[in-house]
Formats: structure tokens, sequence, C-alpha cells
């Protein structure tokens, strides 16, 4: 197999001389360069306009937890037009997966931040002085803001009712547990634990905990609604045009097809972008103030919208003396705050990843998904697999101290292999995780000593099942358009896909049109998450080429689905229908007296299979390392009764220029004839439990994220 | 369009006597950057905003007497790149370097720095181990408050509402001084620690600032004599630091006696 | 008030607030490339030059303006040895912190000719790119700076 490495320092690959991701500079005419991103010209939702729009700004719940008594917006100003409680009522209840939201809040604001009132008005500044305005009684009530308080029994209820919902996003059996703040329950049933751990010489067990984190997205949440008769019009930054369309629908009680929504490039979302966040409440306004209202999200109200969740994970794992894994059991709490949004299908994926890239012949897995009354968790790069695999791969590492062996040859001696079954039953294929990890653990020297670092490989699923489909038409020109729900937020699917679309058609690049999505014009996508873009819409634009070239070279239609899905009470089926599979390897130093981590090298090794645009591989790569950086150390959402204490980009630090490792490389491991994986996410999830485990190998037994100095300096405390 | 009375005047005695009439109706914007941050969070609502900016004469670096002098209108930039500074005090150039990003440094202005009495500013620690002293002005005249008396809590100052700071004066002569920073999350964060520390004369100044609502400096506890880990132990145990995003309380107390005696260590 | 500067090379009069910051007045004028993200100063999303230097335009006072000379990105023309460099290392994702990105590193360089590679991560610090980008900018950066004979202006 080839493996080719992307080395740090400007990108040149020494085996293959000058990098080559380079490309030409002046792309334009007269030598100049035209690539909007550069030339300012680029554009994004924030940037939608359509005249005589309003500018809506919501007012929001101080408290966690609160009767809604009254809602006064009688002293906003004319020429501002609010949005109350009554106006609402009789919408919709929406939500992707639990249908546990209102476009306002009606009876009780569920967390610090809740809408409870909305305001439009001619500018933003007259709508921030007209939410002012608003006058809001509320009767505060208890709240619970930590998971595991939230599940012991007694417990204060966010929600009194579970109601699923039947739209596309709720693509598993859901398992709410009534009388209780448990919204969904995944299991994996696997062999027999307790045989498995009897039998096991050595059994390592311990809590794990990961901290919220936002995904501060540069370019904040926005949107811009209208009505045309009874037809609403949604530009928004999203991820999901088609998921939004279903739930905005719901809400407003319309066949979908008078729902349209276009999304436009965003300015990065990693995942905060998704199902319905404001659209409602801005097509709410529209209609009642009959103009089209934009909603742009403050930055400080971001923490107050989506979130990452938080997990409290308690594993035991078992294993023979030699190594051998006999057995593991893993609970994961995810706190999804006061809304499940798709916190379920996060629980559950939390769920099937904890197990980790191993052969283990007995395996229980419970994964809960907890309301708390906190602002709302949602999808988050890497979507609870980071959780999960930062306490599988910390405990690996503490079995391997426990049984006196190299936690490299620990992992080689139970890594899935091709043909192995995993735990859900399924067989696993395309397998790479070994030699991800041995390249991981050669980049850093392994072999050389071991001390100061650190190693971790993971497994992470792809959205499954999913459902791809695109249309091609030939322009009069001899170019061509795609109709394509994939959406853009810089991680290079427009491009991508436009250079597979072109191969596949055997023209130049720039014959192919890639417009923004819009649901009236594009045919179904299941949306732009898992890092599932490339490989499946690229491969339903196979189909549509060929259907193009069938049918006379004007049109032509393709669609692939990858079928599947796990029992939620069993955790048998088929998790994924190709894994995302990667390494990593950090060293570390720790300056014992302030608890300071400096990574000094920092490498990962990820499963490509095959890569379409070099230099957008190598950008989500490095992306999503520095991402998992920021998690390691110092990501962290503060929460203070059940308010935001860190919601602004200075309190809530997240990594710079100057945070980067001493060296950071990265590998793509491809393979000839090898199926695209995407990479939008793998190079997260091993960071932090590679660098936790550098730090544990100098005497650091972290078991809680991020890895601040503080808790560092109390884990050197505890050195025995 | 409305919102707050712009007021430039263009001399240091129209701008005092603006001050005088305004008080605290008024905000002084300097360099603007912690007003224009106030402003645009909605934070503050004067009635008038009174720039500084055409006011002449507040922005020279000069040595006069063996003292630098900088004016309130000097950028953190300029300070951070003067010849004279750098030769002369590289301790306060090198703090100045460490201030937020270039963008701030360009705007920023010494006056302004410690006007603002931001506890987690960098500056007002090094100043006030330097023995530096504020030139304050006003209609009913002038004097001379050293900075140590200067900050007297969180965004609070000792100056009357009429009064303005107009220059800044460090003692000159040789010396041998250090600012350490240090940051618990990113190398973008807001300092946990600061330390200064100088050496002058056969004294010893030691100054913790971001831990506190104002520079923390002990004489009592500056023993010239003494061996650094004994004073950075006196100044933890003395000090109740605050808990914030980038440290608790206790762990800031750890970092306070770490940082005091490796800046005490650089001295020696 | 009425507030006068110069904007990428030409004079203009906007009627702002007094308490208004450049991000809110430029946006006014179509300059969407000034992005105010952060709305604190710290992400540099929102770089302007000001008479040369770079600024943070959601902090700095419309009226502070006065009688300077202010860039944008736009002001660049395309045909810029740092926007050529960004665009061959493909230094940028999403695209949103490329124009303060761009600003802040035609300034670095005007002021170091020759950074080397930790030069150029402490100077660019202030500037926060979300989607990580920070290896490709660092090549980028050093890309443009072996051009020196593009830099006499």
């Amino acid at each position: 197999m080839r493996s080719r490495r992307f080395r740090d320092r400007a990108g040149r690959d020494r085996k293959a001389g000058r990098c080559s991701a380079r490309r030409d500079g002046s792309d334009g005419d007269g030598g100049r360069v035209t690539d909007p991103r550069v030339t300012g010209a680029a554009r994004y939702a924030i940037d939608s306009e359509l005249p005589g729009m309003l500018h809506a700004r919501i007012v929001r719940s101080p408290y966690p937890h609160a009767r809604v008594v009254r809602v006064d917006a009688s002293s906003i100003p004319p020429g501002t037009v609010a949005l109350v409680p009554d106006d609402v009522r009789e919408l919709g209840r929406y939500g992707v997966q639990i249908r546990d939201q209102t476009v306002l809040a009606l009876d009780r604001a569920l967390h610090v931040g809740d809408p409870v009132a909305a305001v439009a008005a001619p500018t933003a500044r007259d709508a921030e002085e007209a939410a002012a305005l608003v006058e809001v009684d509320y009767e505060e009530l208890p709240a619970v803001a930590d998971v595991l308080e939230a599940v012991a029994p007694g417990a204060p209820l966010v929600h009194d009712e579970h109601v699923l919902s039947s739209g596309g996003a709720a693509y598993f059996g859901l398992r709410p547990q009534p009388g209780t703040n448990v919204c969904h329950r995944f299991r994996i049933r696997h062999g027999d634990v307790d045989a498995g751990f009897a039998e096991a010489d050595v059994v390592v067990q311990d809590v794990f905990r990961t901290a919220g984190a936002q995904h501060a997205h540069m370019e904040p949440h926005a949107c811009l609604a209208s009505w045309e008769g009874e037809t609403l019009h949604v530009r928004t930054g999203t991820q999901t045009p088609f998921n939004l369309r279903e739930e905005l629908a719901q809400v407003f009680g319309l066949e979908q097809e008078r729902v349209r929504v276009v999304a436009p490039p965003m300015g990065g979302s990693f995942g905060a972008k998704t199902f319905l966040r404001a659209e409602a409440i801005a097509a709410a306004l529209a209609r009642k103030a009959g103009r089209p209202v934009k909603l742009v999200i403050p930055r400080s109200e971001e923490w107050l919208t989506l979130n990452r969740h938080p997990a409290v994970i308690e594993l035991a794992i078992g294993a023979r003396a030699d190594g051998v894994l006999l057995a593991k059991r893993v609970a994961c709490y995810a706190d999804t705050g006061a809304y499940a949004d798709c916190g379920p299908g996060v629980a559950q994926k939390m769920g099937f990843a904890a197990p980790g890239p191993y052969r283990i012949p007995n395996v229980a897995v419970d994964a809960y998904c907890v309301y708390t009354n906190t602002p709302p968790n949602g999808a988050f790069r890497g979507y609870g697999q980071m959780q999960s695999t930062w306490a599988s791969e910390r405990a690996m590492d503490m079995l391997a101290d426990r049984l006196g062996l190299d936690p490299l040859e620990l992992r080689l001696r139970n890594l899935l292999r091709d043909g192995d079954r995993y735990c859900t039953g399924e067989t696993m294929h395309d397998v790479h995780f070994a030699e991800c990890l041995e390249a991981a653990a050669e980049a850093i020297g392994w072999r050389d000593g071991r001390r100061g670092k650190g190693l971790a490989v993971m497994l992470k699923g792809m959205q499954t099942p999913s459902r791809a489909s695109v249309a091609i038409e030939a322009g009069t020109d001899g170019g061509y358009v795609l109709r394509c729900a994939t959406t853009e937020m810089g991680q290079g699917a427009r491009a991508a896909l436009t250079r597979l679309a072109a191969e596949l058609l055997e023209v130049e690049p720039a014959r192919v049109r890639f417009p923004d999505p819009d649901t009236g014009l594009v045919p179904y996508d299941t949306r732009t998450t898992s890092s599932r873009s490339t490989y499946m819409m690229g491969r339903a634009l196979a189909e549509a080429v060929r259907d193009l070239r069938a049918n006379g070279g004007r049109r032509g239609y393709g669609e692939i689905a990858n079928p599947g899905g796990l029992d939620p009470d069993t955790g048998q089926g088929v998790a994924s229908t190709h894994w995302h599979q990667g390494a990593a390897a950090a060293e570390v130093r720790v300056d014992e007296e302030t608890g300071k981590v400096e990574v000094v090298r920092l490498h990962a090794a990820i499963y490509a299979g095959r890569v379409v645009d070099r230099a957008s591989a190598e950008l989500q790569n490095e992306g999503s390392m520095i991402m998992g950086l920021g998690t390691a150390l110092f990501e962290e959402v503060v929460l203070a009764d059940g308010a935001v204490a860190n919601a602004n980009l200075s309190d809530y630090a997240v990594p710079s220029f100057a945070d980067l490792p001493g060296r950071l490389t990265h590998e793509l491991l491809e393979r000839d004839g090898a199926e695209i994986h995407g990479l939008g996410e793998t190079a997260l999830p091993p960071v932090p439990p590679a660098i936790g485990n550098a730090a544990g190998s100098l005497g650091v037994r972290a078991t809680e994220l991020p890895l601040t100095p503080e808790r560092v300096l109390a884990a050197l405390e505890e050195r025995p | 369009m409305t919102g707050p009375e712009w007021l430039a005047p263009e001399s240091l005695e129209e701008a005092l006597a603006l001050k005088a009439g305004w008080g605290e109706d008024a905000t002084v914007v300097a360099g603007g950057t912690f007003v224009g941050l106030l402003l645009n969070q909605r934070l503050l609502a004067p009635a008038a905003l009174l720039s500084l900016r055409d006011v002449p004469g507040l922005g020279a670096i000069g040595v006069e007497g063996g003292q630098l002098r900088l004016g309130a209108l000097v950028t953190h930039r300029a300070v951070e790149r003067s010849a004279v500074v750098r030769d002369g005090w590289p301790a306060l150039a090198g703090t100045f370097r460490l201030v937020a990003s270039p963008r701030v440094r360009n705007q920023a202005t010494v006056g302004g720095v410690l006007a603002d009495a931001d506890h987690a500013s960098d500056p007002p620690s090094t100043f006030t181990a330097l023995g530096a002293s504020c030139v304050v002005r006003s209609v009913r005249g002038e004097r001379v408050v050293p900075v140590s008396e200067l900050i007297t809590g969180f965004y609070a100052t000792s100056l009357a509402p009429d009064e303005l700071v107009v220059e800044v004066r460090v003692p000159g002569g040789p010396h041998r001084a250090v600012y350490r920073k240090f940051r618990s999350r990113s190398h973008e964060d807001r300092p946990c620690v600061g330390v200064a520390a100088c050496r002058r004369d056969g004294e010893l100044r030691v100054v913790v600032g971001a831990v506190a609502e104002r520079p923390q400096w002990f004489p009592e506890l500056c023993d010239p004599a003494a061996a650094p880990a004994e004073i950075a132990r006196a100044y933890a145990a003395a000090i109740d630091p605050i808990s914030d995003v980038s440290g608790s309380s206790a762990y800031r107390k750890r970092v306070i006696e770490v940082e005091v005696r490796r800046a005490l260590e650089a001295l020696s | 008030m009425r507030v006068r500067f110069e904007l990428n090379g030409e004079p203009v009069e906007v009627e702002a607030r007094a308490d208004e910051v450049l991000t809110e007045t430029l946006g006014r004028l179509g300059f969407a490339g000034v992005r105010e993200t952060c709305g604190i100063g710290v992400c540099g999303a929102c770089t302007v030059l000001v008479d040369g230097e770079t600024a943070s335009g959601c902090l700095f006072l419309a009226p502070l303006a006065a009688g300077r000379a202010v860039t944008t990105v736009e002001g660049l023309g395309g045909d810029d040895p740092v926007q050529r460099a960004f665009v061959e290392t493909h230094a940028f994702q999403c695209g949103y912190c490329t124009p303060g990105m761009v600003l802040a590193a035609r300034r670095l360089l005007e002021e170091n000719l020759r950074p080397s590679e930790e030069e150029v991560r402490l100077g660019l610090a202030g500037n926060l790119c979300r989607c990580g980008c920070y290896v490709k900018i660092v090549e980028a950066v050093l890309l443009a700076a072996g051009r020196e004979e593009q830099w006499t202006s």
C-alpha cells in the first residue's frame, strides 16, 4: 500500500519534491488572482439581502428553568414588529429526533438563552434596542445542570413527555425513558461481559469526562426568511437543507414543496448550522410583518444556541495477562441540554464507537442522551466519537500500564483486521487501523523511546443509513450544471465534487457549475455531515453521468443509498457501511510546576482510501488536528448556574497560530482502487487521547478534558 | 442617527475645560480600543465622547534628566519599537510587546492602558515595578501620582472626574527588570498571572498582576537579600487571587509562587 | 456627524454616529470583507489598515478615521504577492478570516521581509482561523516573503 507523508514545513514532501497541492496563483484575467476568498468578494449566508427586509433580535430567558408568566411587547416603537408566545402557540412542535421544541418557549423556558420573544426592526441596532423594551415576567423553577444529577432519581424533569419525530433525521429506533430525563438509550450487548470480566487477569475501571465546546465558526448563524404567498423562502447557512425544509414544513403546517431552502456558502460550521436553529423565528416574524426578516445571531448568543455534548463515561476493560482483551463495559452519559436536537444520534454514535477498533468478545455499552437545563447541544465535528475515543484510548494506556505492556503492542495485539466482526455483528472490511497506528508511532519515533509520547487510534462511523441523489444538466454552452444539495462550509466539497464531475464528464472543471443548493431545484440528499459527501455524492455523480450518457447527454440523475442501521436495544446490525479510521501520536513536555502542557510534536495518520482534492484533504486533516488540540488543552464551555460564563472569543479560548505544536505533520494513507473515505472529522478524535496518553507517560493520569494546567497539577499531585 | 456627541479638542487647555465641564458624562477616547469595545458591546452609553486624538504634545517619547517620558497618547507599538525605550528600559518595551495583538498595540495608548485599569493588563505591573509616575492635569493644575497609587480597583482609578493622564515618567539609571506573562490556556489568552520585578540601587520591587483588582506590590516582602523562593512563597501567601476561566484562586496561588521565583531567578 | 477619510485611495464622506465602529460604517458602504465576527477585537477577521497599520474594524470608532487612509482587502486589487501566495498554497477553507489574514500578513512582511517560521506564527497570532489553516498560511507567508522583488512599493 502506498503511503504519502505531508510534512508541516511548507507542505513539502521530501519524497515527491514540491508539494503537489500547489496551484496556479494567477487564475484570473491579466494575472490577477480572482479567488473571492482573497479578494473580499466572497459572499456567505450572512450577506443575504432582500429589499425592505427587517432585522431580527431574539429575547431570551435569563433563567435556566422558569415559567414564562407574562410577555409584554407593548413598549416597542412603531415600525417594529414583535413575536410573542401567542403568535406561535398554534405552530407545530419540532425537533429532528424528539419533537420537544416550540418556536418560542410557551409555558416554560428551559435554559438560559431559551427564546421567549423576538422583534424585527428596520436596522440591527433598532432591533437590539427594541428587544430590550420587551418585558417578560418569570417564575423560577428548580433546574438541573449536571448530567449525572439529571439521571439521578428525583431529578426535576426538563420535559414531561417525549414525543418521537417521524422525520428523515430520526433514522433509528428511539428509546426515550418515560418519567426521566433520558430521551434516548442505546445499548450494545455482545457476548457475556460478566463472564468476560471474571476471566480477566486485569481490570481497569475509571470515569472519564469531556467538557462542552463551542464550534466558534467565524461567520455567525444567519438566515433570511420571506414569504411569497403561502410559500416560505429561507436563505440560511445550513449543512442540512432537506432536514430543515422538513422541520419548517412541520412547524408551519405546510407541504414540504411549499418551503424552499437555499444554502449559500458558510463561513465555517463544524456541525453548528444544522437542522432548525433560528429560521422558524425569522419565518414567523416575516409572516407577521409581511416583510422579509433577517436574523443574525450575535456572537455571545452563539453559546446559547448550540454547543458540543459534555459527557461522562464510565468504563471498565478487562484483559488477560498477555494483553488479549476479554471484556468491556461502557456507560456514556451525553448531556444534550434542554432540547434533544440530534443528541440521540450523537449518543448512539458515542456508544458504538466506545468499544474502539478492537476485537473484544464481550461488550456491553449503554449510551444515554440526557436532558439538562442548559443550552442545547448538538452536532459537533466528531459527533460523539471524540468523547468515547478519549475514554477508550486513555483506558487502553491505563491497561497497558497495569499489564506492563507497551501501549502500541497492546493495541496491535487487539486491533480489528479485515474480516473480523465488530461488536455490532457487522463484518469489517477495508480495515487499516494497524497501518494508521504504526505510521503514527513511527512518525514520533515511538521505538526510540516512549517517555513523553502518546498514541491513540480510533474508528468512527459514517452516517448509515443515508441517501444521496444528484442531477446533472447540460448547459447550452457545452458546460454542465450540478443540481446538488451538498453544502459548502469551507471543507471544499463543492470543489471536490466539481472536480469529480468534470473528470467523469471529461471536461475542464471550469465548465461545471455548482450553484448554491436550493431544495426547490436539487434532489434529495440526507445532509452534509458525517464526512460523507465526497464519498456518497461522488458515487451518486458517477451514476448521474452514466445516466446522462445513456440518455442523450442532456440530463442525468443518480441516486445512491447506503442501507444499514442498528437495533437500539442490542446494538446489532450495520453501524456504518464504511469506517473512518485514523491514529494520532503526540510528544509533549509538561512543566511540573505550573502544569502547562507543551505539545512538541503532533502527527496524524488517516486512512483516506482515495484522495480527490489533495489541498482540501490536507486542510481538513490540519484543521481537525488543530481543533483536537483546542479540545485537548483549553476549550471548555464554562457554566455557572446554567449560564455560560465564557460566552465570547476571549474568555473561550480557541487555538491560534502560536498554539501550533512545534511540529505538526500528518499523512493520508491511500490504496489503489479504494473507496473515497471522508476526511472532515477523522483527525480530531484521536488527538486529545494521544496528548493525554503522552502526558500519562510522564505521570499525569488524566481522565478529564480539557487537560488544563490546573488539572495536570492535580494529577501530578496524585502520582504515587 | 443619534448617539453621543463627539468632542474633538485641539489643545490640552480645551480638552481639560471640556473634561471639567462634562465630568463623567463624557468618556475619554485615547487610542479608543477599550472604549470602542465597550461601545460596540453596548456596555457604555455616554452622552459624549471626548477624543484626545488632535491634542498636540501628548505623543512624544523622550528622555529628560535621565528619566523616560512617555506622552499619554504614545501607542503600545511605539513603545515596543522605540530604540530609546529598548536601550534604557528593555523590560518595558518587552512588556508592551506582549500586549494583545499588533492591531490593539497600533491603537492603544500608554495613558489609556493606565486609565482603563483593566486588572489583566500587562503594562501597569511593569510601570509599578519600575517606579513610574503619571503626570495628571486638570483645570485646577497638575499633580504627579505614582502608578502604584493610580489603580484602585477593577476599572477604577484615583483620578478625579476632571483629570486626564498626560504623561508617564519612568526613572532612569541602571537597573535590571523583567516581566513574565503566564497564560494558562491559548497563547492569545489574557494572562492568568503576570509578574514584574526590578532591582535598582539595592532595592527590589516585585509586582504581580492579573490576579486581583489591582497590581499587587508588597514592599515589606521585597527584601533584596532574600532568596527568590522565599519572596515567592511570601507573595503567594499574601495574595488572595481571583477565580476566573483562566484559573481558580488556588491555582493562581500556586502559579504566583512559581512565576515570582522564576522572575527573581531571571534577575540574578 | 460627517466623517471624511480616504478609503482604498478614494476620498469618502459618510454620515456616522460618534459611537459607531468601522465595521458598521464600512459595511454600509458595501465592504463586506470587513466582517465583525467576535466584536471584541481578538479574532482579526475585521482587520483593516489605517495609515498602513493594522487595526480592528470592530473597535475603531468611525470619527477616529477622519483624515486618515483606510485600506480594506478590496483595495489590494488582486495582484498583490500575498494574495497570490495564499491562492497558490490554498491557505484558506471557508475564507471568512482570509481578508483580515491577508492584510495582517502584508503588514508583517512590510515590517520584516524575511521572517522565520516562528516569527510568522507569533506575528499572526492575533488572527484566528477556526478552520485551522495555520500551517498553509505560514507556508503562504514564507512563499510571499521569498518574492522580495515584488515588495518594493
